[in-house]
């Protein structure tokens, strides 16, 4: 994965996933309509459709006094966990992990069940089990002694412009600044 | 800065230097000096191995490619805030 593409990606669901969990796991049952309105039940229905199920999960119940809020957030949680650059489920196995890491009980277990259902086995999830408990070790040794990332320089650099972009930046010495001419 | 002072490889005993060999291999990279991470569990043979061996198991490929692992370690990394 030398390009940059699957990075953005994973990092915008890292974000989009950490943002469903705060509101599930939080104390808000109040929040959630009795009766949510016509608009909010259009994207229930297509959160039941990408999701497969017949329950829509709990985070975007609380969400549905406000329809339109509810879209925008939906619709960028579809996008963050949809086929892209990287698959709906290796999407799924890293929102699991940044789930378990930040010890979100609706996250951790929202997560785990869309792996199953898309066809992750037991052993697949033990192994994104034994990554992110390895990882959760060596963070917290680096940070206990204050270590400065060391292999930074062996990882590629990635030229090309955001999507959609100009033409790409030039590659090699000529793309290095220009040191200030004398006076 | 690290709060300790990282010893060189030379530092470390013979028996222990083949651990930098096996971080190597790992990394396909010829470090001037083995990161910091594996010098830190150089120090402690006896823990650094058994911890060694089960990030090895952990990451080899398997239901997942050991770029999709490497893709869950850095978000692990990235919610625990670590610049490491």
């Amino acid at each position: 994965m030398a390009d940059d593409a699957p990075w953005y990606e994973a990092a915008l669901l890292v974000g989009v996933t950490n943002a469903l969990n705060v509101v599930a796991d939080a104390p808000l049952e109040s929040l959630e309509p009795a009766s949510p309105s016509a608009e909010a039940q259009a994207v229930f229905a297509e959160i039941r459709a990408f999701y497969e199920c017949s329950n829509v999960p709990v985070v975007f119940r609380r969400l549905a006094a406000d329809p339109g809020y509810l879209a925008d957030v939906w619709g960028s949680a579809r996008r963050a966990f949809a086929d892209n650059t990287l698959t709906r489920r290796i999407k799924e196995a890293l929102a699991f992990a940044v789930s378990v890491t930040t010890r979100s009980q609706f996250g951790t277990a929202f997560h785990l069940g869309e792996m199953r259902r898309l066809g992750v086995t037991e052993r697949g999830v033990m192994e994104v089990l034994g990554v992110t408990q390895m990882f959760s070790s060596y963070t917290k040794i680096a940070d206990t002694l204050q270590l400065e990332p060391d292999m930074g320089h062996i990882a590629a650099v990635d030229l090309t412009p955001a999507p959609g972009g100009p033409a790409a930046m030039p590659r090699g010495p000529a793309a290095a600044p220009r040191p200030p001419e004398a006076p | 800065m690290p709060t300790v002072r990282l010893r060189d490889a030379e530092e470390y005993p013979e028996s222990t230097r083949k651990l930098f060999e096996v971080a190597k291999a790992w990394f396909k990279y010829d470090f001037a000096q083995p990161p910091a991470m594996s010098r830190v569990m150089a120090w402690d043979p006896e823990l650094g191995g058994f911890h060694g061996r089960a990030m090895k198991r952990a990451m080899a490929p398997g239901e997942l490619t050991r770029a999709e692992k490497e893709m869950v370690a850095a978000v692990v990394s990235g919610v625990n805030a670590c610049a490491y």
